[in-house]
């Protein structure tokens, strides 16, 4: 046990399981190539789930946020962006198929509105 | 090394922690956080390594064809799972220098210590079974209090690990229903195996705490790598199981055990704490024998590892 450690790499696993779904980070492992890792993961991680495709890549190949990165996109506000803030529009529709909105009066006839458009 | 207590970043990490928030492994954590979860895990991946050995035994004797591929695949799977959970300790030993060599000789030089259970004989098929219904059983009633661990990559590899305990549990429940159901003499059998395991099932989950806990498991509980007792865990098992076991028609060997329904607590007689801790320091039945073939093992796979290293480093 006083010799030398071994030295191998760390791999990360990802998995497709079905056709249409995405490659998901399965887990790590150990191994010195590509092929290794490959063979190893099925043995692994994938002793029961149908398989369509697996990836390895070396761990130190990955570039990663930091901490201090994943503490600030918590913070990140973006209801905005978000459908869940547009709450109420079906019912609008709803109640304005049944009683429209007064037809609007329009302050400028058809062609005043498009001649005020700029030339090309 | 690490600054007293004080240090804003051990409260803001208790702040985390009490938030529900995970620890990630590139994350800041005490050293004590680091130390006990290293102590935990590498526990837990070589019980895995050293639990699959019992039930080894029977892949050749196993009674049917299914049954021999049945425990092939659950030997695999026990395997497998020392596998991920090195992973995730070696993670953690990394800024102190360390991999699964040293996981391999902590356990032959015997700083490390593998689950009591592991330490016993199964000399029957009823054995088997009962691994995987009662010591499996007990295993999740563990790993299940665990998914909740504050460590996330603990916790993930538990998820893994328990879906596949589930199919454990099927296997060795489908063992004991076969023999339960079956001959006297096989019926017999399994009451045996559960007369051999019972006191190895309640040395499971540790010694009861009692009105004090050690100041380790407080730290523990705070920082919610466990969230329970040993002696809560150790209810949950009774609750579980008895009643099942003795559906069967098979008797526990505990005449004291008894559901006390005004505490609401399970009474039952205390093992030999004595021996428990004896067993886990490599003095049980089969300690020095499981030890040797893994030892063997491990020695006689040493020239398929350094084939497989990596080359251009080794010696460098």
């Amino acid at each position: 046990m006083s010799e030398q450690k071994l030295e191998f790499d760390v791999y990360e696993v990802f998995a497709q399981t079905e056709v249409m779904g995405h490659h998901v980070h399965e887990f790590s492992l150990l191994a010195s190539s590509a092929d290794m890792a490959l063979s190893l993961a099925q043995q692994n991680f994938l002793r029961r789930a149908e398989i369509v495709s697996i990836w390895v890549v070396r761990r130190d190949q990955i570039a990663k946020s930091t901490p201090q990165q994943r503490k600030q996109f918590d913070r990140l506000e973006k209801a905005y962006r978000m459908k869940q803030s547009y709450r109420g529009l079906a019912d609008k529709w709803r109640r304005y198929k049944e009683n429209p909105l007064p037809t609007v009066s329009p302050s400028q006839s058809p062609d005043e509105v498009s001649g005020s458009l700029p030339r090309p | 090394m690490e600054m007293e207590a004080t240090d804003v970043r051990f409260v803001e990490f208790q702040e985390r922690i009490d938030r529900g928030e995970k620890i990630e492994a590139e994350d800041w954590m005490p050293d004590d956080y680091r130390n006990q979860l290293i102590r935990l895990i590498s526990m837990h991946a070589i019980s895995e390594v050293m639990g699959a050995l019992p039930e080894k035994e029977w892949v050749p004797k196993a009674p049917t064809l299914f049954r021999k591929l049945a425990i092939m695949a659950k030997v695999q799977d026990e395997e497998g799972h020392g596998q991920l959970l090195m992973r995730v300790a070696e993670d953690l030993m990394e800024p102190l220098g360390k991999n699964r060599e040293d996981i391999f000789s902590d356990l032959f030089s015997g700083r490390l210590k593998y689950h009591n259970v592991f330490h016993m004989p199964a000399p029957t098929w009823a054995d088997a079974g009962v691994i995987g219904w009662l010591v499996d059983g007990a295993a999740i009633v563990t790993q299940g209090m665990s998914l909740s661990c504050s460590y996330a990559p603990y916790a993930r590899a538990l998820v893994r690990i328990v879906e596949e305990e589930g199919f454990h549990i099927h296997h060795g429940e489908s063992i004991c229903l076969s023999l339960a159901e079956g001959t006297p003499s096989q019926r017999m059998m399994l009451q045996d195996a559960v007369t051999r395991w019972w006191p190895a099932l309640m040395m499971f989950f540790g010694p009861p705490e009692g009105s004090q806990m050690s100041s380790h498991q407080v730290q523990n509980m705070r920082w919610k790598i466990r969230t329970k007792t040993n002696e809560e865990l150790r209810q949950r098992f009774l609750t579980k199981y008895v009643a099942r076991i003795r559906s069967l028609g098979l008797s526990i060997p505990d005449p004291t055990l008894s559901y006390d329904q005004e505490e609401g607590i399970w009474r039952y007689q205390q093992p030999d704490w004595e021996l428990f801790r004896s067993i886990v320091n490599n003095h049980g039945p089969m300690s020095q024998e499981r030890l040797g073939l893994r030892r063997m093992t491990y020695e006689e796979g040493r020239w398929v590892r350094e084939v497989l290293a990596k080359h251009d480093r080794v010696g460098a």
